[in-house]
């Protein structure tokens, strides 16, 4: 029957089962790979990848001017651009997305701006962003808080008109609201939950445009060092990039999911 | 209140967690020797079984990975002229006269490199030093050698005059690869140490646009034609400040296939088909009725760049067009024991191979072999 319930054990056995049977056929198509080609790097045994991961934390440099593990090289680069582009991005649809939701003279000229610029991906836009906004922070920051801008801004602007009631409005105006007090004491703390949503469904779109980017330009970050060690065919390194990537938006879902329990426990989410 | 995830599946996460990690020292301690067992085909080439070398059966495909570049670019043209058909499945003149099917990826540089090192595709259009980092993971045979940049791989600058000046500034393009070992080697030429002038990474093409877009923070680029052509032509404040013409026959762009490849039915006919196909174009743009028809077509590939610069360009980019001049390289004793030693020297310093990868001239003994059995086969054909 659809949605019958399963014992606890049952789930948990599932799930140890999915992720065994994942890793065994890995490690059944890395030694086939092995025997088409003894040499190969395509699929790396689990061993490989420990000698990559040891790669990945070796000390740089030399004595006398020693350098940083390349892996904290790249992912303190990297987790800075994005945590930037992130934090303009929301700051800025945030505010544009509340004022769109409150003002109609401000929805009216901005709304089919914002639903058609939506709708291009950020990623063919590069071009235009190297061209304007050059190689360094500026352009990592302006492509992933453009890339997440439009989109945010749009179910930003969304949820104040489809959440905040008009009733809630007049009240908060009865009661001697100045203009200010209701977008901040109504609006805002109605839409804070939804704000949370919206960069939780935003960071795996800005980890696109920000790998992308560092593909392309950059001589440190994720997005670079997977370019770099698929060129020279370590995909051992590789590999573990991907799985480091995989953590981080984890990590970045579960910890957004616990403030929005924390600062809005009222909410019951979608 | 709700809880934001189910506590069973907390618990299936960490259940999970352990099994990874049980599973990844299990495999780490035992080690995972391969069991001798038949070995598969890969990817890229979809041999017939043995039916390949039989001209009546059905051709065995096999795909050839090419970038933009004038003396490979020549295999797009190949293809719009109808020599070869680029599409699997069909066939061109030339394929015919094999019976091998030569299927065409158009990519960029890079990730042809890494499309043929990981088997998914049986020959690729490569230079000297990045075939030797694939190397080390695809023991591999170079056919040809295409071209010899002279002029091509350049350090481009605008609002720089002398090196001194570029000198701690950063210079942009592809890092351990063909653009960086060109910079060094041309600095070192010039008396300068490379150390002093740093390199970072950035796509070839997007640099060149950028540069050509006099973005603040792009005044040095080292690319390779048909990039240097387009950044020069479209900025009027940028030169050249120094080339590949500094180090002539050092940077040799080739087809280079794999071993495997080459041993199963039907691969020696394919590298035969594609030497064949490379100096049949070569013809082409020798003869004065089709020669600049032939160079307008590599060109219109590269967009925006007229006759005029296609014949500079070609300059640029020294094609080994008669035969015994490719068999003459491969043979050259500077080659060999000069210019490999060096490059070889560079992929240990990048990190492009842990240790020198084991070259050898012909015999086939080494993992990359500078083989010219099939340009000499070429020529003999030619003589008769």
């Amino acid at each position: 029957m659809i949605r019958r319930t399963i014992p606890t054990w049952l789930f948990i056995g599932l799930a140890i089962v999915g992720v065994l049977v994942l890793l065994v056929s890995y490690e059944f198509l890395s030694q086939r790979q092995t025997r088409i080609n003894p040499k190969q790097t395509t699929i790396p045994s689990f061993e490989k990848l420990g000698e990559g991961v040891k790669r990945m934390f070796a000390k740089q440099g030399t004595e006398e001017n020693p350098k940083p593990p390349m892996f904290w090289v790249d992912m303190r680069a990297t987790l800075w651009r994005l945590f930037v582009g992130l934090g303009v991005g929301v700051l800025a649809s945030v505010v544009v997305g509340v004022m769109m939701g409150a003002y109609r003279w401000i929805e009216a000229p901005l709304s089919p701006i914002v639903m058609f610029l939506s709708k291009i991906p950020p990623t063919g836009m590069m071009p235009i962003y190297f061209a304007i906004a050059g190689t360094d922070q500026k352009m990592f920051t302006s492509m992933v808080a453009l890339g997440i801008f439009f989109s945010m801004a749009q179910s930003i602007y969304q949820a104040v008109r489809d959440n905040v009631t008009d009733e809630a409005i007049n009240k908060a105006y009865t009661l001697g609201a100045s203009e200010s007090e209701v977008i901040y004491e109504v609006i805002w703390k109605q839409i804070l939950p939804n704000v949370i949503d919206c960069i939780r469904a935003q960071i795996g779109p800005a980890m696109i445009f920000l790998i992308a980017a560092e593909m392309v330009v950059s001589d440190a970050g994720l997005g670079y060092q997977i370019r770099m060690q698929s060129r020279v065919l370590n995909m051992n390194i590789v590999f573990v990039y991907l799985l480091v990537l995989g953590i981080i938006g984890v990590v970045a879902e579960y910890s957004l999911l616990w403030i929005r329990r924390r600062v809005c426990p009222w909410f019951n989410g979608v | 209140m709700k809880m934001f995830f189910p506590s069973h599946w907390r618990s299936a996460f960490l259940a999970s967690l352990c099994a990874v990690t049980s599973i990844a020292a299990i495999s780490g301690c035992g080690g995972s020797k391969p069991t001798a067992g038949p070995a598969g085909s890969t990817a890229g080439g979809n041999a017939q079984g043995s039916s390949g070398a039989n001209p009546t059966s059905k051709p065995a495909t096999f795909s050839l990975a090419w970038s933009e570049y004038p003396s490979w670019s020549i295999f797009g043209v190949a293809d719009e002229v109808g020599l070869i058909n680029g599409k699997e499945g069909e066939m061109g003149s030339i394929e015919k006269k094999y019976n091998v099917d030569i299927k065409l990826i158009l990519a960029t540089y890079d990730s042809c490199i890494t499309l043929y090192g990981n088997s998914q595709a049986d020959a690729v259009c490569i230079t000297n030093i990045d075939i030797l980092g694939a190397a080390g993971s695809r023991n591999s045979v170079g056919i040809m050698p295409t071209s010899t940049s002279a002029g091509a791989d350049a350090c481009i600058v605008a609002g720089i005059n002398t090196l001194e000046e570029l000198a701690g500034k950063p210079t942009r393009g592809l890092e351990k690869s063909v653009s960086q070992y060109c910079f060094e080697r041309c600095l070192e030429k010039l008396g300068k140490n490379p150390a002093d002038y740093p390199f970072s990474q950035m796509d070839p093409e997007q640099a060149a646009l950028a540069f050509q877009g006099k973005n603040e923070g792009i005044q040095s680029i080292m690319v390779w034609n048909p990039f240097v052509m387009q950044s020069i032509r479209s900025r009027s404040d940028s030169k050249v400040l120094f080339s590949s013409e500094s180090i002539p026959e050092e940077i040799i762009d080739m087809v280079v296939m794999g071993k495997d490849s080459l041993s199963k039915p039907g691969g020696e006919a394919f590298a035969k088909a594609v030497v064949e196909t490379f100096y049949l174009m070569n013809q082409r743009m020798a003869d004065p009725k089709t020669s600049d028809q032939t160079l307008v077509g590599i060109g219109a590939r590269f967009a925006k760049l007229e006759l005029d610069d296609m014949k500079t360009i070609v300059k640029q980019t020294k094609f080994f067009g008669d035969p015994a001049d490719a068999v003459r390289l491969f043979a050259d004793e500077r080659f060999q024991k000069e210019t490999m030693p060096l490059v070889s020297k560079f992929c240990v310093k990048y990190g492009l191979t842990p240790k020198p990868v084991e070259l050898s001239y012909g015999d086939g003994k080494g993992f990359m072999d500078f083989s010219t059995k099939y340009v000499s086969g070429y020529l003999e054909s030619q003589k008769k």
